[in-house]
């Protein structure tokens, strides 16, 4: 049995250790006393918050239950938020604002609370266009009112493929749907003016096939100006995630083996390091987008991580200081299973890694970033997007995601614009900040009749999907046979299907559409071609400079491919002389260029 | 019957955005349209080159990541440039492309780009208008792989209206034919894909070509999409051409024949023909016909010992490759097919390879059998 297999036995066990514990808190007095005193003790630790109406709140709601088997029920099956197995939250507290007027029964609550406060806003926007500079004004004009700088960057084409931007027939794709970074230059001006090495600075970068070599520019770009010392502070994620690349969103360069020896080899070297950076998004999204249902998005996402989780432990690296260093991404669409989608990925993740990899907390948690869905955005009538928009930022929340981007509404047509970016931004400040619903008490859209029957089909669901992936020999061998590709391009087709026939009502669409087609009027960003001449221009520039010293690194690089060692060191130092596309080139010829699956 | 009509479908270089080509092309096909789909993250020379080859009506491009307006502008002009404008181009990029951008890139020359909301009928209705008279009048072929696509075109509709093509004549050929055969999913097309890399390193001024065949689907169109898996056959030196079997059983198509004579009398050195993924029975290369060698490719897990005495091929093939030989079935494979050829007390060969991996022995072994005994 593989990994998944087991993953299956541990969750389906874990449910049955539930059901035991709710029939012994029945039957065993001594257990449902003691069971009862801590559900007594708990609620009595909740301190109390006052709205500004004056409305005094619980922090922390819990269902109003006093028997002591829906006490083992809830406390075992879904636990206090921050409690295993993390069903409500991964952390205790969330997005709660600090308290405001505490009102507690216990004296030393208030104690406690002064350190509640979360230090970051949830708030993470995804960035990238044109050249370095340009993508570095707008992180400095997306982050001028936010004390935490959470940069989250977008590249264009030729980056994301490993090419360089004066390779053939990329020249109009410079800078097109993100920035063009080619070297340690771009990437020095891409960060400009941020202190990297701080605590509340934060990179995220969105790349996954060339995702080491990128890596090793920004440590150099990083090591350039502010001195070694600052590699072991630096915080960020790089999403590296070759699984979800091969099964949905195409941008695999190395053949998926040597791929995935690359990823290890980074992950090797940044968890000794770097243990503040987040060295893979296990990334569901883009499985999500290319048209897969919210089912097949949160199992392949989980079942990548535990192959991802296997790797890493083959190669040696303790669970306990990989697991940590493991994030999620997911979307998040209107189709009902998102009211609980994250929730039970949380759990499934929390028990396979206790049970089967044996980790410790801290490498229990699965940590959410959740990005709304790009999809279900259209052009026609593409105002109505700002609606969708909500609606879904409110099922994140309800999710407990821990980081969340909202996409702009003008996203169908362009890179978004500076208009709708910030009306996207101010969608989440108006949930979290204005309004009521997520600021005063955890819990507060937890739990419902409805969500609980999601809950238990979607876990359901997943399983199946893991059963049939084991059946298949394990994620490795199911992406090689294409099972998981096709599930999804035979959903995305179903769903084309069903917009067409009606049957999935597209409001302004295929329901309520006026008889006019609306053009919208965007103000469209496109990369000029003088500044994709300029980045071809630096670029060549920077290869003259270089030429000789290239060489030798290209070629130290290649030989410890060659050896089969962990190519990291070697990559740092060719990525501070080399170009993307040298490096990709050169190591292609060692290992090969990724063949595409249909 | 007028013989389907034959379009391509790309995705351009440096966008992975498969999921609206794949179902456009499902929904094509549907319509009795006859899809080459070249795959995504593709260069304009590579769709060109294959559109020529594949002597298509048309070319659709369906790109989501930008930089549309020089690339759909880009494969007119290299069109042009070649004397094959009369491939027409069209395309879409859902919200992506916007009003304006289409008028500017019709004015260089892009016949239609739909916009998001477009149903998938109005698409294949489209192609089916525009595309669906035949062609009456050709240009005057510029080059040599330009002449051949279009006579291989002739062919084919010929075959279609069965009326008999000038009887080939192979007394002048000039290439030596290998016959590729096997079940679906074996990894035929990645093991062709692999030989040709090596073909092109060894052989710098060599030429080679390949005639792959897809099923037809009954009474529709069908998806030819062996070129969207192959990464070195995308080259000047190698020649392609898709065909679909148009309603024949047994892998091949009514054309394949006459396709394979002309081609074995055009200056390459090797013609590779690949059939359909096929089953027990069949035996698509005629004895004593064009073929030199055959070559069966097998997945090692095709079930029991029994299953092994059912295919005829086994019989006829001259190598018997065992591809996927990283599989942990491969061992008891390889020993199963090993007795199983003993019996035919014939010089044939076994290898093992294991074609996804980059500079496999086994395909080196392969091909060293290949060039020096064929």
């Amino acid at each position: 049995m593989s990994k998944l297999g087991q993953i299956v036995e541990s969750v389906e066990n874990y449910n049955k250790f539930v059901l035991d514990q709710v029939k012994r808190a029945r039957t065993d007095e001594k257990f449902g006393r003691e069971l009862l005193g801590r559900w007594n003790d708990i609620k009595a630790k909740i301190p109390t918050t006052r709205t500004p109406t004056g409305l005094p709140l619980p922090r922390l709601a819990l269902p109003e239950i006093d028997e002591s088997g829906e006490i083992a029920r809830y406390l075992f099956g879904e636990g206090l938020p921050g409690e295993f197995p993390y069903l409500n939250a991964a952390y205790r507290e969330m997005y709660l604002e600090p308290v405001r007027e505490i009102e507690s029964f216990e004296k030393n609550a208030g104690k406690i609370d002064k350190k509640l406060p979360q230090a970051e806003e949830p708030t993470r926007l995804f960035s990238g266009l044109m050249l370095a500079e340009d993508t570095n004004k707008r992180f400095h004009y997306l982050t001028r009112h936010q004390r935490t700088h959470r940069l989250s960057t977008a590249f264009d084409g030729p980056t994301l493929y490993g090419l360089d931007s004066d390779a053939d027939g990329v020249f109009g794709k410079i800078g097109e749907g993100g920035v063009a970074i080619d070297t340690v230059e771009d990437m020095m001006r891409l960060y400009d003016g941020f202190d990297l090495g701080s605590p509340n600075f934060s990179a995220s970068m969105t790349i996954s096939g060339p995702a080491p070599i990128i890596m090793a520019m920004y440590i150099a770009a990083a090591k350039r100006r502010f001195g070694p010392k600052v590699v072991p502070k630096l915080r960020g994620t790089i999403q590296a995630d070759i699984f979800k690349e091969v099964q949905a969103q195409n941008e695999t360069i190395f053949p998926i083996e040597p791929s995935l020896r690359f990823l290890t080899d980074m992950v090797e070297f940044t968890t000794r390091e770097m243990p503040r950076w987040y060295p893979i998004s296990i990334s569901g999204y883009h499985i999500g987008e290319a048209g897969s249902t919210p089912v097949q998005q949160a199992a392949y996402t989980l079942s990548n991580g535990f192959a991802y989780a296997e790797m890493f432990a083959a190669r040696g690296i303790p669970v306990d200081q990989f697991g940590p260093r493991l994030s999620f991404f997911l979307d998040c669409g209107l189709d009902a299973e998102y009211i609980a989608l994250a929730r039970v990925s949380r759990r499934i993740w929390a028990i396979g890694m206790r049970d089967v990899f044996g980790a410790g907390s801290k490498a229990q948690l699965f940590k959410l970033h959740t990005q709304t869905s790009g999809r279900s955005l259209i052009a026609a009538e593409f105002k109505n997007n700002l609606t969708r928009t909500a609606a879904e930022l409110v099922l994140a929340y309800m999710n407990a995601t821990n980081s969340c981007h909202s996409n702009s509404a003008d996203e169908p047509f362009t890179t978004p614009s500076e208009e709708w970016i910030r009306l996207a931004a101010h969608g989440q400040a108006i949930l979290l900040e204005e309004s009521g619903i997520f600021k005063y008490t955890m819990n507060m859209l937890s739990g419902s009749p409805g969500m609980k029957a999601v809950e238990r089909a979607v876990e359901a669901a997943i399983l199946d999907e893991f059963r049939e992936i084991e059946r298949l020999g394990g994620v490795l061998a199911a992406v090689e046979e294409r099972y998981q590709r096709s599930q999804i391009q035979n959903a995305a087709h179903r769903y084309e299907q069903q917009i067409y026939d009606g049957t999935r009502p597209i409001i302004g669409l295929n329901r309520y559409r006026d008889g006019d087609e609306e053009i919208p009027e965007v103000k469209l960003v496109r990369a000029p071609r003088s500044k994709q001449q300029l980045q071809v221009d630096r670029l060549r520039k920077f290869k003259k400079k270089n030429a000789e010293k290239a060489k030798r690194g290209l070629d130290k690089l290649a030989e410890a491919v060659e050896r089969g060692e962990n190519f990291f060191p070697m990559l740092l130092e060719a990525a501070e002389v080399c170009s993307l596309g040298q490096i990709t080139g050169r190591v292609q010829e060692v290992v090969g260029r990724f063949r595409p699956m249909v | 019957m007028a013989s389907p009509i034959r379009i391509l479908t790309a995705v351009p270089i440096c966008d992975g955005h498969d999921s609206a080509i794949n179902t456009i092309n499902l929904e094509f096909i549907r319509h009795g349209i006859e899809v080459i789909y070249l795959g995504y993250h593709r260069s304009v020379g590579d769709i060109v080159r294959a559109a020529i080859q594949e002597d298509v009506r048309a070319i659709g491009i369906s790109s989501y990541n930008g930089g549309h307006m020089e690339f759909f502008a880009a494969v007119v002009d290299l069109l042009r440039k070649k004397d094959a404008d009369d491939i027409k181009v069209f395309g879409g990029g859902g919200g992506t492309i916007t009003h304006d951008d289409a008028t500017i890139m019709k004015r260089k020359g892009v016949e239609e780009v739909f916009f998001a909301g477009t149903s998938l009928e109005e698409m294949a209705k489209f192609v089916h208008q525009r595309y669906g008279k035949a062609r009456t009048k050709r240009p005057r072929p510029k080059t040599r792989d330009q002449e051949l696509a279009h006579k291989l075109t002739e062919i084919e509709d010929a075959a279609g209206k069965r009326k008999k093509h000038r009887t080939s004549n192979i007394e002048h050929r000039t290439s030596k034919v290998i016959g590729f055969t096997g079940p679906g999913g074996a990894g035929k097309t990645t093991l062709i894909d692999e030989l040709v890399l090596r073909f092109l390193n060894r052989n710098p001024k060599g030429r080679i070509a390949i005639l792959s065949h897809d099923p037809s689907v009954v009474g529709e169109g069908a998806l030819l999409g062996d070129r969207a898996t192959m990464i070195n056959s995308q080259d000047d030196r190698v020649f392609m051409r898709s065909m679909a079997t148009r309603g024949q059983a047994g892998g091949l198509s009514p054309a394949t024949h006459d396709c394979l004579a002309l081609l074995a009398q055009s200056n390459f050195d090797y013609v590779i023909i690949e059939t359909v993924g096929t089953g027990q029975e069949a035996m698509p290369f005629q004895k004593n016909g064009i073929v030199d060698r055959t070559v069966l490719v097998m997945n090692p897990d095709y079930g029991s010992r029994l299953q092994l005495q059912k295919i005829v091929m086994l019989d006829l093939a001259d190598i018997v490759v065992v591809n996927k030989s990283d599989l942990q079935r491969a061992r008891t494979a390889h020993t199963e097919i090993e007795q199983r050829l003993e019996q035919n007390r014939r010089s044939q060969q076994l290898i093992d390879t294991v074609a996804k991996r980059h500079r496999d022995p086994g395909v080196d072994k392969l091909f060293d059998l290949i060039c020096n005994r064929a």
